[in-house]
């Protein structure tokens, strides 16, 4: 097991330089100037030239990406253009908010997911499946966004069973968390469910033909046994494939969500820093995110892994 | 004698790479270590082995599917092996396949008419009608008729669909072709129906045949010579008769051995006096010494010390065993001691 | 090697009639609504009553009325007009998105496919890594440079979608290429493009249709996204994203205002996803919805003939273990018949004793094993006949007690030995499994007995290899495992379907050795299926011969061999490789086995038999006790066997 969660760090590792690459040559095309930002109409041509200079924006591209790694290595991702804050401080304030609405919705997800496409798979074109079926498709149709807009709508407005806006950290209280969380999980989980329940579903059903399964029937295993035991390990390694490509979905969800519901979290960062142009902040959100999927990557591989003997290493 | 080969192989290596971390070359696996073959114009050569002896391996190689890793494959005037796969027209219209599976190597979207006549399409410059025309041919070459020409694969049974593959392997004439265990996914009376197919079009139209099967009696009928392979090496070969009455490497004996016999009381003498086996570990062979050491009842500490070259036997032919080795005083006395 | 398995393939036609009909509906449905967008989207300006700009303060969030059927917004807009405008957007939307997509995605994926190498290298590398961030942050990443604005939203959408498509294409080349016809087509001396074009093109087609209806659904939804969080298209033009937007801020004043663009949205997406859904479940590889994979079945069922209950049942033998008597399985046709796939199946064995079920692809011997075990797929039914298994007869059982009695009493070995274990377990663990579950073994007794176990099929290093995985095993182990598996609970009878096709003929042999020596020890019944009359030579000490769903001929082993009496065992002996010396012309059979549905009335052989006579265009039944044999000519015929 240690051999597999290296060998897949190893592969992992060159995505982060591939992506630090991108984002930094990528944002190095933005026409904003930080010298012009920070003094704005005054000073004289001379002192723009020597701050430049002072903020090494003359050196080469390179040299500029590798000044700019080796101190995000170490935690430091620059200044923010706009209130001259630390981008690495931003971040891990809204940090732990995304990320836990995130998780939740994720844990929603897998849930309800794998539940409905489990129940619809063993009963393949009864009400059940054709329920399931219609309820994934019409699910991967709606907005999150929207749908989180009916929810406050009716559960918070209305009934006024959970806050229509903000966010109360978990370490602050666990309940009040919790009740802030519930509705923009939910919301966000939606079409991931949806996805999740189409994705068991299918897998299911390709396993429940497999000469395996039947073999485990020839052998008189009860049917609850062959299916929990035998079907279902089988059919979820192509489902925890997908898992991390949903989460890096939800990810992306969370920072629309977060609008609905005024939410602190990196969403508003994020489209502060796309208007404003705010050049280390959106390296450092990228950054930030990638790093993020790239611990659930390891996880799911390991979870893979574990399922799938066969991708082992020998 | 070896100048009138039209395929010769000397000395043929085929290595297959795994795929390691970040998708770079991972381990090597030589299918096919140093082989020797040859086949006249107009002679069928059929090659033998189970599943990981390499016999596929060599077709592909000859094929231009693979690349040769090492040795040459002379064919008439060229060397296939220095062209690395890239084959030049004249070459590859000389040389054709016919594939295991009917199921899937005729391509579903296309109509037999186009799947008979795309050799056509590819190398001459005959109008539609032409092409046509050469199809219906073709298609009688093989026992089908016109009317099948405009239908689609999935319409036929899996003996038709061989047939068709045949059909389209014969479009050029070529003067070689390659069958890679043309029968094996049909039943058996299918199967006798398909060779007498290929045997009488081979006698018309004087093609040399190179076939690969697992099935030596059926091999057997067909071929002029036999070459046995196990484990990348070829340790057999010879005139088809002489191989499959009298084999003489220790592998062949022990591959005619385990086919059961069509008489049961034959066989229940036959099964007296074996036991039950053990299961055999797949082995991991050092590189040198003689691949089939480890089951054969004849091995001797010379076997795991060297390959052994290819010695003469009698009635044709050679085996690559050392009980074969005249010089050492083995030989054919040898061979009549050992228990059938 | 591989013959094709007949188990119920007729059955596909009822099942995808039904739900070709149901589909029609929902793609009518789809469509219409699609139709109207594209409609409205065209003719926005004629058809909306008012200017989607123009503000009417006086009038502002208002419900629906007779002048404005939808209610006005914040700046008294009329939203019926708003919304019929946002079909035009959204219509451009998805077009230019997805044709960027399209554009970028599928030639380089194509070419890479095809390539392979470097290019291949760095080209998925940049992918992945492109894929690694949320899609919504590369969008927002890329407006950062080109500015906010419709259409530079879609060129950022079409430059993150075209990673799916670029994939997509990559994956179908490289599947392509693998394919038997494409390495033809290389043998033949095609040239790259051609293939590329001819083959391997005509494939990639129906999942790239599937993908772009995907694609623009996901489009809509990520355009209404950017455009809400303000990134996308700027107010005041009215998209469903601007409008959702607006809508958000007044939902505690107006809620009715998310209403309709949320509406909107929802059914353009859905639509276009269930014509995708459709269209995946409908089209086949390259084939198109015209052909059908069972061509050659007929459309009426068989004639119901009522079988004269044929032959006497079978002798009761002593120390009897399996009795079948007039087993009858048929499947369900096209239009609500039954069609016969075994019929008047007879058989019995004793202790200790090994039947041969012996027959060619179609014949029903692999479905009369499935039949006994009550494992054949739903769409197949037994209507007839009983199948007495130490005294009870299975057809009678519940479930619950059908599941007591496999493994227990009766247990069965499979084709492919890699197929038939599970592969997430170890090998250990599923023999293990079987013992706790049907015995109630403690977990180290069950390991032990285990291990025992393998040791006894011959496994060197039983204590080892119970850990390994079954892709670590080579086919002849894997099959052992099998067998040890089956023979855990010891039951009375073992039902062996072709156990030792998919293994080298080395291995076969030592397998075979290993079913002698395990039924001299445990003493079970063997029912051993297969096609290779040789085999069956070696190991059956009773042959039933199968053709065309029924019994032909049963016989002791020596007896059948030496004076075959049905012209198609005759057939069969002397058309095996190892049977004649002659060079070819090879005996042979004319004609092919007949399709279930395709079966000649009265004797089924009767159209490639030399011996027939008009007699045998009626049902001949199966005569003999000991020794049967289903043709009215038998006596008299002196057959010569093979040679």
């Amino acid at each position: 097991m240690l051999r597999l969660i290296v060998q897949r760090l190893m592969a992992l590792v060159p995505l982060l330089f591939i992506v630090s690459v991108l984002t930094f040559s990528f944002t190095s095309l933005l026409p904003s100037d930080p010298v012009d930002l920070i003094l704005g109409d005054t000073g004289t041509q001379e002192q723009h030239e020597m701050l430049r200079e002072r903020m090494g924006l003359n050196e080469p591209i390179v040299v500029r990406y590798v000044q700019w790694l080796g101190r995000a290595v170490q935690g430091d991702l620059g200044t923010s253009f706009f209130n001259s804050v630390s981008v690495t401080t931003a971040l891990m304030q809204r940090l732990p908010v995304t990320l836990s609405l995130t998780l939740v919705s994720a844990l929603i997800a897998i849930v309800v997911g794998v539940a409905a496409g489990i129940a619809a798979a063993l009963r393949p074109r009864s009400w059940v499946d054709r329920l399931a079926t219609v309820g994934a498709t019409i699910g991967q149709a709606i907005p999150n966004f929207w749908f989180g807009l009916l929810l406050v709508a009716i559960f918070a407005v209305n009934l006024r069973w959970f806050p229509a806006t903000g966010f109360t950290p978990l370490s602050a209280s666990p309940v009040d968390w919790m009740r802030s969380v519930a509705l923009p999980a939910i919301a966000l989980g939606l079409s991931s469910s949806a996805a999740i329940a189409r994705q068991v579903r299918s897998a299911m059903v390709g396993v429940l033909q497999q000469d395996y399964i039947r073999a485990a029937r020839a052998q008189g295993l009860s049917s609850r046994r062959v299916i929990l035991r035998h079907a279902l390990t089988n059919a979820m390694v192509p489902v925890v494939a997908v898992l991390s490509f949903q989460i890096t979905v939800l990810l992306g969800g969370a920072l629309i969500v977060e609008q609905v519901f005024a939410i602190n979290g990196l969403g508003t960062l994020a489209i502060g820093a796309v208007r404003q142009q705010d050049i280390p902040m959106i390296q450092g959100l990228v950054l930030v995110m990638v790093g993020l999927v790239v611990v659930v990557q390891l996880a799911t591989d390991v979870v893979y892994g574990l399922l799938n003997p066969k991708a082992r290493p020998s | 004698m070896s100048d009138e080969a039209l395929l010769e192989i000397r000395d043929l290596r085929v290595t297959y790479w795994g795929k390691s971390l970040l998708g770079f070359k991972g381990r090597a696996f030589d299918a096919v270590k140093g082989a020797n073959l040859s086949i006249r114009p107009g002679q069928t050569l059929g090659l033998v082995g189970e599943s990981g002896s390499g016999k596929s391996s060599i077709a592909n190689a000859v094929l231009g599917l693979v690349p040769a890793n090492g040795g040459t494959i002379r064919f008439g005037d060229v060397d296939l092996a220095a062209m690395r796969t890239r084959y030049p027209p004249d070459v590859r219209g000389q040389i054709q396949a016919v594939f295991q599976d009917p199921y899937s190597s005729l391509n579903p979207s296309m109509t037999v008419e186009d799947i008979v006549t795309e050799p056509l399409r590819v190398h001459t410059t005959m109008s539609r009608a032409e092409r046509r025309a050469r199809a219906v041919d073709l298609l009688r070459l093989v026992s089908l008729s016109e009317e099948h020409l405009e239908r689609h694969p999935h319409q036929f049974s899996g003996g038709q669909r061989q047939r068709i593959a045949i059909a389209s392997a014969l479009a050029l004439t070529p003067k070689l072709i390659v069958l890679d265990e043309p029968v094996s996914a049909l039943d058996v009376s299918t199967q006798n129906q398909i060779i007498n197919l290929l045997y009488e079009r081979r006698d018309e139209l004087g093609i040399a045949y190179l076939l690969i099967a697992h099935d030596l009696a059926l091999v057997h009928h067909i071929s002029d010579r036999i070459a046995v392979m196990y484990l990348g090496h070829i340790v057999e070969e010879g005139p088809s008769d002489r191989v499959y009455r009298s084999p003489a490497h220790p592998y062949t004996r022990a591959l005619l051995d385990a086919v059961p016999l069509l008489d049961p009381d034959a066989q229940r003498r036959r099964r007296a006096s074996r036991k039950a086996a053990p299961a055999r570990e797949t082995p991991r062979l050092a590189a040198q010494g003689c691949p089939y050491r480890n089951r054969c009842p004849h091995a001797m500490p010379r076997c795991e010390a060297d390959l052994p070259p290819d010695y003469p036997v009698d009635g044709g032919g050679t085996a690559a065993c050392y009980l074969f080795d005249a010089a050492a005083g083995q030989g054919s006395a040898r061979l009549r001691a050992v228990p059938a | 090697m591989k013959t094709v398995p007949s188990d119920g393939a007729a059955a596909a036609p009822t099942r995808s009639r039904r739900r070709a009909g149901g589909s029609a509906v929902i793609v009518s449905i789809a469509g219409a609504i699609l139709s109207l967008l594209v409609f409205l989207a065209v003719f926005a300006d004629l058809v909306s009553p008012y200017d989607p700009l123009r503000q009417n303060l006086i009038a502002s969030l208002q419900w629906p009325s007779a002048a404005h059927w939808l209610g006005t917004d914040d700046l008294g807009r009329d939203v019926l007009s708003r919304l019929i405008h946002g079909c035009r957007i959204a219509v451009i939307a998805a077009g230019e998105a997805t044709s960027i997509a399209l554009l970028i995605g599928v030639p380089i994926g194509l070419f890479i496919g095809y390539r392979g190498g470097w290019w291949d290298w760095i080209v998925m590398r940049i992918v992945e890594a492109v894929v690694s961030i949320p899609g919504i942050m590369v969008a927002i990443v890329i407006l950062a440079l080109l500015g906010t604005g419709l259409h530079k939203a879609m060129i950022a959408l079409g430059i993150l979608f075209s990673t799916s498509f670029l994939r997509l294409a990559r994956g179908v080349v490289l599947a392509e290429r693998e394919e038997v016809y494409v390495r033809s087509a290389r043998v033949v001396g095609a040239s790259d493009g051609r293939i590329l074009l001819r083959h391997i093109l005509p494939n990639i087609a129906p999942p790239l249709i599937v993908q772009t209806t995907l694609t623009v659904g996901a489009v809509l939804l990520a355009e209404a996204g950017l455009s809400f969080i303000g990134l996308g298209v700027q107010p005041p033009d009215a998209s469903w994203g601007t409008m959702l937007s607006t809508a958000a801020a007044f939902m505690d004043l107006h809620w009715f205002l998310a209403i309709p663009p949320g509406v909107a949205i929802i059914l353009t997406v859905l639509s276009i996803n269930l014509i995708g859904d459709v269209i995946r479940d409908g089209v086949g590889r390259g084939i198109a919805v015209a052909a059908r994979p069972d061509a050659g079945a007929p459309r009426h069922a068989a004639p119901a003939v009522v079988e004269p209950s044929a032959a006497p049942p079978p002798r009761h033998r002593p120390d009897e273990v399996l009795r079948v008597e007039g087993l009858r399985v048929t499947v369900a046709t096209a239009d609500g018949g039954e069609l016969p796939l075994i019929s008047d199946l007879s058989l019995s064995i004793s202790k200790g004793e090994t039947l041969g079920l012996v027959g060619e692809s179609g014949s029903g011997k692999t479905l009369t094993g499935l039949a006994i075990l009550g494992l054949t797929s739903v769409a197949l039914r037994t209507t007839h006949g009983s199948i007495v298994l130490n005294g009870r007869d299975l057809r009678g059982l519940s479930q619950r007690q059908i599941e007591e009695v496999r493994g227990n009493e009766v247990a069965m070995v499979f084709q492919d030995p890699t197929t038939s274990l599970n592969p997430a377990f170890t090998v250990g663990s599923q023999i293990a499994e079987v013992l706790r579950a049907k015995h109630g073994l403690s977990k180290p007794a069950a390991w032990a007995r285990t291990v025992e176990l393998i040791d006894r099929v011959g496994i060197p290093r039983p204590a080892e290899r119970a850990r390994a995985f079954p892709h670590e095993l080579s086919g002849g182990m894997a099959q052992r495992i099998a067998i040890a598996r089956a023979l855990s609970c010891n039951p009375s009878l073992l039902v062996a379907d072709e156990p030792t096709t998919a293994l080298d003929v080395t291995v076969q042999q030592e397998i075979l050795d290993l079913f002698r020596d395990l039924q001299a020890e445990f003493g079970m019944a063997i029912l051993f299926v297969t096609h290779d009359l040789a085999v069956a030579a070696d190991i059956c000490d009773r042959i039933s011969v199968m053709y065309a769903g029924e019994m032909v001929e049963m016989a002791e082993v020596g007896a059948l061999f030496a004076r075959p009496r049905h012209p198609y065992t005759r057939g069969l002996l002397s058309a095996m490789p190892h049977a004649s010396d002659r060079m070819p012309p090879l005996p042979t059979i004319r004609g092919n086995v007949p399709r279930p549905g395709t079966w000649p009335a009265g004797c089924r052989f009767s159209n490639r038999c030399d011996f027939r006579i008009a007699a045998c265009e009626r049902r001949i039944p199966l005569a003999g006790a000991d020794r049967q044999v289903r043709c009215i000519r038998a006596d008299e015929l002196i057959l010569e066997a093979a040679q």
